[in-house]
């Protein structure tokens, strides 16, 4: 077998083998080029003279150890202080002066949310461009849409938290009045991270007004972190189909999706049904014109009694009352564990079971 | 005892990295590169009787003659050097307007010869590598908190400083699995130091004029130059292999950081920038324009808890205002210890 073999391909194959390398001093090309070879004398004396850095034994570094389990580093949890240990700052500007006293003891308790050194939270919340929105959001709280709101007993003070609500209406006041509603009706002060569509993030200024307000576009990794930083989330699990029910399907719930369910299971967040009555009415869709929709890229081209026929302006809600209601609490996570994620039909199940409550709430407070 | 071998030594992370290196007890010797002359930093660091002893070398690592005589000389070799730390060229902004070295950018170029002769020198056990952040895709859709195994930006359309960084990354990330050599691959956010310096941000080029996509205004994570030189330590001593993202706590919208680093960034509208880079990419222009992907538009910040858990380092650095002795605000960075 041997005899078709090139002899020096025969000597690398009988050549030592020193942890997968061939040593340098038995080079089995020079060997079987004979010792009488100039080239080879030439080759040993370049050997000898060359530097022996590269003879330093074996090659590999020390293997890997095994990874021992180690469970997760866990972030440390930002909180609010309650509003009895918040101090005050003096009024600073007209912004100031147009917000009770309470809104503004919130807004500095909420400030607390941000870490580091720097006026942003991660996600591009900013305290101050909140204290700047929050009079004109409070204003429309109060005097335009009139909200009148209960249940809020079933808001958790700490800890994770899902708000699943109906959602309505051209433009999201639902999701600015429940955030107003909830920073005014609890102590310690939280601060509603909505969930926000992808597309919101593309759409120019409003993604950034929207990030420095705390809403947060809606990926599966933000919502996990967002309930591991133990905050309290909004979302709208009928998503853009709620936005394009119109006014023959007002107050009906479409399909919820499931992912909510999934991630609160996963964080041990209890689920708060919540009923937005209102938002259905203040800007009923008579058509939504699904071909201009798709052409231009959007989820819905509404026709409403206003618009197009009074322009942009045709889209500002009419001034409905809202009322809101908080249900109690569904602690899915202490029957099913975290592992119910895992399994679709029960998480499907668990949906349907949100989408009832939501449901039943909103038809017991449209009356 | 830990011999080191500093790449980019004389620019103002290298500086920090020699620095912080040079009053750690555990690194016996530090020999450090550089394309400029021996920084006056370095001043105390030759002439100290105490400590490490400390080389420096001026050499240009994109060139392959260059970098082969540095690996083989009698120098290098009688250093021993056992640890390479490869840190980028970052603070002359030349990388994408200089000529190409061999069809390859010269941050790409250095990145390559550097993990070769890492590779071929007997005596390195041990590469340490800082590499960008912003290789990872950026889209509407990206999770706020970017992790090591988020989805790397491959699109062609990439700006061409990005695209320096994702090649240099990739061949870096090629040899994480080599059993011949540890590498430790640092993913670092914008790099800020005192005084309102910048560093590695694609949004934020040093050459170019700086603006910003109109209506957009993304969260930039942000990283201490004492903090990414307390990375590369840690890294040096950890004897892993890994990719590992590191970021401070403090995260800003980029028309915060722009202001911080005092330099007007004018909004401009994005589908302009993008026009403009896409007929200079059609002109054949080397000196593509910076501005492209989703820099200038979606912002992120980095999950650092495998560097917290593998390498053990936290950043301790507070990054902010703070009034200098003139009375004017300044960016600065502070131990929060």
């Amino acid at each position: 077998m041997n005899e078709s073999i090139h002899p020096a391909m025969a000597a690398v194959q009988e050549a030592p083998e020193i942890d997968g390398e061939f040593r340098l001093d038995r080079d089995p090309f020079l060997e079987t080029a004979g010792e009488g070879n100039p080239l080879a004398r030439r080759l040993d004396e370049l050997e000898r003279r060359a530097p022996r850095w590269r003879r330093l034994g074996s090659r590999t570094v020390s293997p890997a150890r095994p990874e021992p389990l180690r469970p997760p580093i866990s972030r440390p949890r930002r909180t609010t202080p309650p509003l009895s240990e918040v101090e005050l700052p003096e009024r600073r500007d007209l912004w100031d002066r147009l917000l009770p006293e309470r809104a503004r003891r919130a807004l500095t308790s909420i400030a607390h949310l941000v870490e580091g050194e720097g006026p942003y939270d991660r996600f591009g919340f900013s305290a101050e461009a909140t204290r700047l929105a929050l009079p004109w959001f409070h204003a429309l709280y109060r005097y335009y849409f009139r909200v009148e709101s209960r249940g809020h007993e079933n808001l958790p003070e700490a800890g994770p938290a899902v708000l699943a609500a109906n959602h309505a209406g051209l433009l999201p006041f639902d999701a600015a009045m429940s955030a107003v509603d909830v920073l005014m009706h609890t102590d310690p002060p939280r601060l509603v991270r909505t969930i926000v569509d992808r597309w919101a993030g593309e759409l120019p200024f409003v993604n950034v007004f929207y990030a420095r307000v705390g809403q947060v576009v809606g990926t599966r990794e933000n919502f996990a972190d967002l309930l591991e930083d133990g905050q309290l989330v909004l979302v709208f699990p009928e998503g853009v189909d709620g936005v394009r029910k119109t006014v023959t399907q007002r107050y009906r719930l479409q399909s919820f999706r499931v992912g909510f369910i999934e991630q609160a299971l996963r964080a041990r967040a209890p689920i708060v049904p919540t009923a937005v009555v209102g938002s259905d009415d203040q800007a009923p869709i008579l058509f939504d014109v699904k071909p201009i929709a798709r052409a231009l890229g959007l989820p819905v081209a509404p026709v409403t009694p206003t618009f197009p026929w009074l322009g942009p302006l045709g889209l500002l809600p009419y001034p409905v009352r809202y009322r809101i209601v908080y249900g109690e609490p569904l602690h899915f996570h202490e029957r099913f564990g975290p592992e119910g994620a895992e399994d679709a039909r029960l998480v499907g199940y668990l949906a349907r079971q949100v989408r009832r409550a939501v449901q039943q709430l909103i038809d017991r407070n449209r009356k | 005892m830990t011999r080191v071998l500093v790449t980019h030594a004389d620019e103002p992370i290298g500086r920090r990295v020699v620095k912080c290196l040079f009053h750690d007890p555990r690194i016996d010797s530090i020999f450090a590169v550089g394309d400029g002359p021996t920084p006056r930093a370095f001043d105390r660091f030759l002439a100290a009787g105490e400590g490490p002893t400390v080389t420096y070398a001026r050499v240009d690592l994109a060139k392959h003659r260059a970098a082969s005589d540095l690996f083989h000389s009698a120098r290098f070799r009688a250093a021993e050097i056992d640890t390479v730390v490869h840190l980028p060229r970052h603070g002359s902004g030349s990388q994408v307007q200089a000529p190409l070295v061999g069809g390859l950018s010269e941050r790409t170029a250095e990145m390559r010869l550097v993990v070769q002769h890492c590779l071929e020198a007997g005596g390195v056990r041990h590469l340490v590598a800082l590499g960008s952040a912003y290789v990872y895709k950026l889209h509407p859709g990206n999770a706020n908190r970017l992790t090591e195994d988020s989805e790397l930006d491959l699109d062609p359309g990439v700006a061409p400083e990005v695209r320096t960084w994702i090649d240099a990354d990739m061949i870096a990330h090629g040899e994480v699995h080599n059993d011949r050599l540890r590498v430790v691959l640092l993913r670092a956010p914008t790099v800020v130091a005192a005084g309102g310096y910048a560093y590695m941000n694609p949004a934020l080029p040093v050459r170019w004029p700086r603006v910003r996509a109109l209506g957009f205004d993304p969260i930039c994570a942000l990283i201490s130059d004492k903090d990414v030189a307390r990375a590369v330590q840690a890294a040096v001593h950890a004897r892993r292999s890994g990719i590992y993202n590191v970021a401070g706590r403090e995260s800003v919208p980029l028309s915060v950081l722009a202001r911080w680093t005092r330099r007007a960034a004018p909004p401009l509208p994005h589908p302009v920038l993008g026009w403009a880079a896409a007929g200079a990419r059609l002109l054949g222009s080397r000196r593509a324009l910076p501005y492209g992907g989703g820099a200038l538009r979606y912002g992120f910040t980095l999950d650092t808890r495998r560097a917290e858990r593998d390498l053990g380092f936290r950043a301790g650095d507070r990054i902010g205002l703070a009034r200098a002795g003139d009375g004017s605000l300044q960016l600065e960075t502070a131990s929060s210890t």
